[in-house]
Formats: C-alpha cells, structure tokens, sequence
C-alpha cells in the first residue's frame, strides 16, 4: 500500500485502478439513474407505467408520448403541446442571453481598462446584485415592467433576465479583463482605434473562453427560469417551464406519465446540449479568469 | 529649436508626486535613454509623451507643437511595450497595419508599407503567422514592424528587451543600434538597464524618486556623475566609494582613507576643484571605478598622476576576460580590475596603482560631486 499511495496516478496498481473504476461507474449509475428512468417511460404507452413497474423496460416502443408532448398536449386552454411555448422560449433566451453577454463584456472592459473614480464601488454594487435572491425583485420589477409597457411579453422577460444576469456576466468578464494585458489596449489606442474600435476588434475576438462561460452560463439560468417566467410573462410570451408546469399539474383528466416525461426531457434538452457542445470550453473559460487574480 | 522638448514636466497622482520638474530636451535623431530604477518615474515619463498618462503641469511639445491633451494616436509616436503588446486575434501583417488601417490610409498603400518593413527586419516569412506561435525574438522584431511602419516622429520604447533572454537581448540591442544608425530617427528609450543605456544612447537621463539626477552623453555620465547615485547606479561592476578624509598642504590635496593595512595612505589628486580645498581636515567620500584601481603593469599610460599603493587581497575573482580583486580601502570592501593573468592570490600583499584622474570627491552631506 505504501508503494501505491506515494506514486503517481499514472503507475497505480491494477486492484487500486479497479476499485476506481468500480466507484466511478457506481457513481455515474447512480446519476443518470433518474435521466435513464424518464427516458425508458417516455417511450411506454401509459398502461404499462400504471399497470406495471416504472423500472421496466418498455414492452411495446412508441414515440407517441413524445409527440403528444410536443404539439397536441393539453396545456392551459388549448390542446396546443408544448411547441408554442418552445419558440417562446427561444425567442426570450437568445436575445437576453446575447444582449447580457455583449453588456457584461462591455462593463468589463471599463471596469478594468478605462478606470474611474468610483469603479470599484461600482464593481462592488454589481457584485452585490449576484446575491440578491429572485423573490426581493418580484415587485419592483412589475412595477417597472408595467411603467415601461412591456409587463406580459416577451421583451419584458428579456429585460429581466438581461438586468438580473448583467452581475454574473460583468463579474465573468471584468475577472477575465483584469489580466488581459493592459498594453494591448494602450497599443491600440496609439494606432489610433477609439474606446469601440478597442473592444470590437480587440478585446472581444480574444474574449473567446470566457463568451463560452457567460453564454453557458445565461443560457442554462434564464431557459431553466421558472419564477420570473411565471411571474411576468402572459399566455402569448409563457416560456418552456411554466408550459412544463401547466402540463404536469393540470387537474383534470388521466395523468399521463409518458407524456409528462418526455415533455420534461423536451424541456431539458437545449441546456444538455449547450453542455455538450461547449461544456469543456466551460471548465476551460472559468480557469482562465482565475489564473492570476 | 529642440525637436522634443519636455518643459518643467510634473505629474501626481492625488496627493503623490511621482515626477519633479522634469527638463529635457531631445534634439532630432537623438538616441535619448531615461534609466532607473524601477520606480524612478521613466515609465511614467514615457507614458506621458506617448500620451497614454495625464501631465499634471508643464508642457511636452514635439516639433514645436505642445501636446498636452492631443490624443496618443494624434502625436505621430509610435511605442515598442515591454510585452510587445502584440494583438493575438491578429496575424503579424494585420498587426502591422492596424495603425495604418486605423488612420484611412487604403490597402495597397498598406501592403506596400508592411512590405518595406518585412523587408527591413527580416519578418517576411512570419507576415500570415499569429503573435502565439512567435519567438521572443520574433515578437520582438514584430512589435518593432508595427512602429516602423508607421513612420513616426519620434520612436518610443519601453524596455523593448527586458523579456529576452541574455544572448538575444545582447544581439537585438546590437540591431536597435543599428536601425537607429540607419534610419536616423528620434528614440526615447526606457530602460532600468545600465549597460544598454550605455551603449546604445548619445544621451542618458539618469532618473531616481521623480527627479533627472544627471543628464548628459554615456561618457560625462559614467566620467563625472554629478551625485552618489548616478555613481553607484551606472556601471558594473558598480564604483568604489570609500570614506576618506581631505589632507591640504603645500604640497598639494590628498585623500587619506585606512586600507587592510595598519597604516593610512596618502592620495594626492590630480586635477582638485577649488571647492576642494574648503574640505580641508573634513570626511568626503571618494570614488574610484574598478578598472582605476589596478595592477601597476596594467595602469594606464596616458594617465598624468598614478599612485602606487600596497594593500592586502581578501578575495579574488577571475572573470576570464580581467581579475577582479577585492581589497579595504577606507573600512570597506574595495574592487579593482587587473589583467586576466595578474598574479594576485588571496592574503598577499600586492601592489595597487590607483589613477587619480577618475577618483572622483563627494561632499557625503549633501551626496553631490565636489566640483
């Protein structure tokens, strides 16, 4: 044993590798145990789930339930499934995650390369909005969206998701600024590029890793968001979860499992994907910030 | 008329002021070096005439032109930064010609210049390179690329070869020297390095705690410095300065001061200032560069007055090229420089012949030359 624990992981033993093989599959099991469940039942006919063991495998394989889910569920007043309610989503998540991102990194290059008076304060302030909880913003938040005339649709919910992830991505892009060296920018300005021409061409192309970050990062919070769509969006604007929800617990008729299932994955699947394209730019991103801070 | 002048410059930050009244003036295709220590404020002084930093009081005018206020990219500078400051989203040619694209000037004009400038440096094969798969060396020669090109008024550099390693940085000083010769521009160059102020400058500005301390050619700097930190800063091995005391009698002035010995020894100067003699019977402390002191074989022959001394060696240090010996002169460890094969071994007593036309006097009052 002494031999084992003071090399490295490269030459562990053959019984060490096993057991760590053992407890990693163990774990992974133990994980994708819900994600295998939803799935194996979102491909059953409902008798079998009501009838039976939710543990099964199907008996007979239909894609019904899915496509229930999709365009013909009852949600709300109309048998519409959750298809509306996608394109709602989508039409809040993409501009409110770009419009964040854009912003965040454009605070960020003034909180770091053209500072001022108060900056970090400011910064301070901004960080202090991360900490917030939902809940406190419910009210004043109505009341500015129903000043400005957007309350129920879905530019307000843009609006609330910009203001509320504008501290995370500020935070992403003024750590990932502050060791982006500040010469390039003195360079450029003896080049004769303005304080845009700078961002644009200079810091933004090189801002790669931490866009991923941000862009993961808002996307996942404001496409999972349930409170702030249930609070400020209307029948027309109602993003994927509070769909989701109405699907799930509506009270009348036969609970349909199978289609409650696949709907959930529907739900959750653009986030998984988003992970799985960029998740390993993610880790990658984050570390980068946080080298030298 | 001066072609850059800094006139009466200051600069605070707050209640703190990092530059005093700085006076230069740098005449057109001067190599002008501002060295010190890191610190001293000639970062900050560079900063100010590229016009990245504010100038608190005072002008800075080039071609006659003050420039306070002008936006950096309006004073036709051009600055090689420490780090290269190399965009890395870009390839070495577009590097190149940002500046040039940034002012309007349209593509072919563009290539032609970058192509001149590849050209010139030796950068041809790297033009569709980005800065990351760059040598220092390299980077160097690139960031050098996008300040010619641009064919400025006055070139400013902020120690351009502080992330070389030794041998390049020996090599690219070498090429500097070189383009200077060649294109005859106006530089401003920062440095904390003694040895490239030296060489590359026709004038040094030896800076310290915001203030000139001495400006003049490598020579007068290294020959006379005007105080105790201009002495003890430039040059390397670094100067000898030793306690003594000042002996005036009819036959001349002389510098007393202890060695390893028991007795005191007797130096006479060659060439004393009038101020001098009003130091009669008081402490100065004397200064003497290493290669002054030496082995009596090796003593300069154009030298009008040598005095032969005996000493003991506590150490040597062969260095290949010279010997250097440590001896004590005035209570404290004293370095000459003897010829490579001078037979000197620690412990002996050797004698040192010391030439007194560069011992230089400083009142340690006031740590000014006496002159």
């Amino acid at each position: 044993m002494s031999v084992a624990s003071t090399e490295n992981a490269i030459s562990t033993g053959r019984i060490t590798r096993a057991f760590i093989y053992l407890v990693l599959i163990l774990f992974v099991t133990f994980y994708l145990l819900p994600f295998g469940i939803m799935v194996i039942n979102s491909v059953k006919p409902l008798s079998e789930i009501t009838g039976g063991n939710m543990m099964a495998l199907p008996q007979v394989f239909t894609l019904d339930p899915w496509f229930n889910a999709w365009n013909s569920a009852q949600i709300g007043v109309d048998p519409t499934g959750l298809k509306p309610y996608f394109w709602n989503s989508l039409k809040m998540v993409f501009p409110a995650v770009a419009i964040s991102t854009v912003l965040g990194a454009l605070n960020g290059y003034v909180l770091t390369k053209w500072r001022f008076r108060g900056d970090t304060l400011l910064f301070g302030l901004m960080l202090f909005a991360c900490f917030i909880p939902f809940q406190i913003v419910l009210i004043p938040m109505a009341r500015v969206l129903g000043f400005l005339g957007i309350s129920g649709s879905t530019p307000g919910l843009v609006l609330v998701h910009v203001v509320y992830g504008l501290s995370f991505t500020t935070l992403y892009f003024r750590n990932y600024y502050q060791v982006f060296p500040t010469e390039l920018v003195r360079a450029a300005q003896i080049d004769g590029a303005g304080f845009f021409r700078i961002f644009w061409r200079i810091m933004l192309p090189s801002s790669g890793p931490i866009i991923v970050v941000s862009v993961i990062w808002q996307f996942t919070n404001i496409w999972n968001d349930f409170l702030f769509g249930a609070s400020f969006a209307d029948q027309d604007s109602q993003p994927m979860t509070v769909a989701l929800n109405n699907l799930v617990s509506s009270s009348t008729g036969v609970k349909e499992y199978n289609v409650h299932f696949a709907g959930a994955i529907l739900a959750a699947l653009p986030t998984l994907l988003v992970y799985i394209v960029a998740g390993r730019y993610f880790v990658r991103g984050l570390m980068a910030g946080s080298v030298k801070g | 008329m001066s072609f850059l002048k800094i006139n009466n410059v200051s600069k605070s930050y707050g209640s703190t002021r990092v530059l005093h009244n700085i006076d230069i003036d740098v005449q057109e295709g001067e190599f002008l070096v501002l060295v010190g220590p890191s610190g001293c404020g000639k970062s900050t002084l560079l900063n100010m005439i590229a016009g990245l930093e504010d100038i608190t009081s005072g002008t800075i005018a080039i071609k006659g032109q003050a420039m306070n206020g002008v936006h950096p990219s309006k004073r036709n500078i051009a600055m090689v930064f420490q780090s290269y400051a190399l965009y890395p989203n870009m390839t070495v040619g577009q590097n190149i010609t940002f500046g040039l694209e940034m002012h309007g000037i349209p593509r072919p004009e563009r290539e032609k210049a970058m192509a001149e400038v590849a050209e010139m440096l030796q950068i041809k094969p790297l033009l569709s390179r980005k800065p990351g798969q760059l040598s220092g060396g390299q980077r160097q020669r690139v960031a050098m690329g996008r300040a010619l090109v641009r064919d400025p008024d006055v070139f400013l550099f902020d120690e351009p070869l502080s992330n070389l390693d030794a041998k390049l940085r020996v090599d690219m000083r070498t090429e500097i020297k070189k383009l200077h010769h060649k294109l005859g521009t106006t530089i401003v160059y920062v440095t904390h390095d003694q040895i490239e102020a030296m060489t590359l400058s026709t004038r040094i500005a030896v800076m310290n705690a915001g203030y000139v301390q001495q400006l003049g050619t490598p020579k007068e700097i290294y020959d006379n410095p005007a105080n105790l930190f201009v002495a003890s800063f430039m040059g390397s091995p670094s100067m000898n300065l030793v306690a003594a005391k000042v002996v005036a009698n009819a036959d001349g002035i002389f510098a007393q001061l202890a060695t390893g010995l028991r007795d005191k020894v007797n130096l006479k100067f060659s060439k004393p200032s009038e101020a001098l003699k009003g130091f009669d019977q008081k402490e100065i402390v004397l200064g003497i560069r290493p290669e002054a002191i030496t082995d009596p074989e090796g003593a300069d022959r154009k030298a009008s007055h040598i005095e032969q001394i005996t000493n003991r060696v506590i150490v040597t240090e062969p260095a290949g090229s010279d010997t250097y010996v440590m001896s004590s002169l005035g209570g404290k460890d004293c370095n000459a420089r003897m010829r490579a094969d001078a037979q000197v071994i620690a412990g002996q007593d050797v004698p040192f012949a010391i030439n007194m036309d560069k011992a230089i006097p400083f009142d340690p009052s006031s740590e000014m030359r006496i002159a």
